[in-house]
C-alpha cells in the first residue's frame, strides 16, 4: 500500500521551489523585485522572472493605493530591501502605471546562458521605462508583391478622387 | 380662531412627517453572502459553480437557511427514518463551516450526558427540516475546533434552550471569552501560530510559548501571491443570488 504521493506528481502546485525553502525562495524573489524597481529591466532565469511577475505587479497595485494606505507602505517595505526605492515606487512607478489596469512587466526568452548549464533566461522589464526597446516593430518592406498592388490600389483611389 | 396671530398671512404648515427607520433597509444594507456561495481559486471551469449556484438559490427559495457564523449556537432538525416521530433535533454550537458550493457543511458540537458528540451537516442536504438559530454570537476565530480540547463546561448548551431574541438588525456580537483548555496533550497543537488562535487562555509556561513562536512564519502574510481578493466576484454573486430569491 502507497501511503506518500510520488515525489514527480505535484498536482495543482502554483509556486515553484527556488532557494533554500519558502523563506529563501521570498528572499529571492525580494531581491529580484528590488533590482527590477532599481533597473526596470533585469535578465535572469527565465522561470525565477515568471515567478517574479506575479509579485511585481500585485506589489505596483499596491503602490497605486498611495502611500498614506498603512498596508501598502509595509508589502512595500518588506518587498524593496534598498529603502531610498520606496520613494520611487510610489512617486514615479505608481503614477506611471495608474492609466494601465494591469499587465505592467513584458516578459521575453532570451538565448541560453553561455556556462556551463545552459539555463533558459529571460529579461523581463517594466513597461514604459526609458531604456531603448527591446524589439522593434518592424513594418514590411515595400518592395513586395503584396504592398506593391496595395499601393498601386491607394493610387487609382488617389486619382480618381482628385478631379 | 388665533389669539397669537402673525400680521403675514399664515399658510397652513403641515406637521413634519415621522421618520420611520425601515428595519428591512437596514437589514438589507447590512449584507451577508454565504461562504459557500463563493468559488474557490482553481482551474475548474465557472460554469459547474454557476449550476451549483442555481441549484443552491433554488433551495433556499423552499426551505429558509438563516444567516448564522461560527459560534452561534444552532438547533436542526433532520429525518430520520429511525427515530420516534421520524424526525430528530440536535442543538449545538457550529464549531466550523466548511465546502463550497452544495456540498457545504457544518459541525455544530454539544455534549450530552457528560459525551461530547459533533455533527456534520450539510446545508442543502434535503433531510434537513428546519434550522433555528438559538443565539446569536460570533466568536474571535473561524475555527471552534479547540473547544474538544477545552473543558467541557463551554461546548455544553440546553438541548430545550429558548432562542434569544436578538432585534439590533446592525450588526452580530462579538463574543471575546477566552477558553480555559484541559491539560495537554492536546488533539492539536493549538499554541502554534499556523492556528492563529486568539480565543483560547493559554496557562503554559512562557517557554512552551516562545518554542511555539520558532514554529511561526512571518514572511507568510507578505506573500502577495496568496492573497485571494474576494470582493468584486462577492459583487457579482451578490446581485445574482439576489435576483435569483426575488423571482
Amino acid at each position: 500500500m502507497r501511503l506518500s504521493v510520488a515525489a514527480a506528481i505535484s498536482h495543482g502546485r502554483v509556486y515553484r521551489r527556488l532557494g533554500f525553502g519558502p523563506r529563501g525562495r521570498l528572499d529571492l524573489l525580494r531581491n529580484l523585485v528590488t533590482a527590477l524597481v532599481r533597473h526596470e529591466r533585469i535578465e535572469t532565469p527565465w522561470a525565477r522572472a515568471d515567478e517574479m511577475r506575479g509579485y511585481a505587479e500585485r506589489l505596483i497595485d499596491y503602490a497605486k493605493r498611495g502611500d498614506t494606505d498603512e498596508r501598502a507602505m509595509r508589502m512595500a517595505n518588506f518587498w524593496l530591501t534598498e529603502k531610498d526605492l520606496i520613494h520611487k515606487l510610489f512617486k514615479v512607478l505608481a503614477p506611471r502605471f495608474q492609466p494601465h489596469p494591469g499587465s505592467y512587466t513584458r516578459l521575453l526568452q532570451i538565448p541560453n546562458r553561455d556556462e556551463l548549464d545552459r539555463a533558459k533566461m529571460a529579461v523581463i522589464e517594466l513597461k514604459g521605462n526609458p531604456l531603448p526597446p527591446l524589439i522593434r516593430p518592424r513594418r514590411d518592406s515595400e518592395k513586395t508583391l503584396l504592398n506593391q498592388l496595395l499601393k498601386g490600389y491607394r493610387e487609382d483611389l488617389q486619382r480618381a478622387a482628385a478631379p | 380662531c388665533r389669539a397669537s396671530g402673525d400680521g403675514k398671512s399664515e399658510k397652513f404648515q403641515p406637521p413634519p412627517k415621522p421618520v420611520i427607520i425601515d428595519k428591512q433597509k437596514q437589514r438589507a444594507e447590512r449584507r451577508f453572502l454565504s461562504p459557500e456561495f463563493i468559488p474557490p481559486r482553481g482551474r475548474t471551469d465557472p460554469l459547474k459553480y454557476y449550476m451549483e449556484r442555481k441549484d443552491m438559490i433554488q433551495r433556499r427559495k423552499v426551505f429558509n437557511i438563516p444567516e448564522f457564523y461560527v459560534g452561534h449556537v444552532l438547533a436542526v432538525t433532520t429525518a430520520d427514518p429511525y427515530a420516534n416521530n421520524k424526525s430528530n433535533r440536535f442543538v449545538g454550537i457550529c464549531i466550523q463551516r466548511g465546502g463550497k458550493g452544495l456540498g457545504a457543511t457544518f459541525v455544530l458540537r454539544n455534549v450530552i450526558e457528560d459525551q461530547g458528540v459533533e455533527i456534520c451537516y450539510e446545508l442543502y442536504s434535503p433531510r434537513i427540516q428546519a434550522i433555528e438559530v438559538l443565539k446569536l454570537e460570533k466568536r474571535l476565530d473561524d475555527n471552534l475546533m479547540y473547544l474538544r480540547d477545552a473543558l467541557p463546561e463551554y461546548s455544553t448548551f440546553d438541548v430545550n434552550m429558548k432562542p434569544v431574541s436578538r432585534l439590533d438588525h446592525e450588526e452580530v456580537p462579538v463574543n471575546e471569552l477566552q477558553v480555559r483548555m484541559k491539560p495537554k496533550p492536546w488533539s492539536k497543537r493549538w499554541e502554534r501560530p499556523k492556528y492563529n488562535i486568539k480565543g483560547i487562555k493559554f496557562e503554559l509556561p512562557e517557554s512552551k510559548m516562545k518554542e511555539a513562536q520558532k514554529w511561526s512564519q512571518p514572511w507568510l502574510e507578505f506573500d502577495m501571491l496568496r492573497e485571494y481578493d474576494t470582493s468584486k466576484i462577492e459583487e457579482k454573486i451578490w446581485k445574482e443570488v439576489n435576483e435569483g430569491l426575488k423571482k
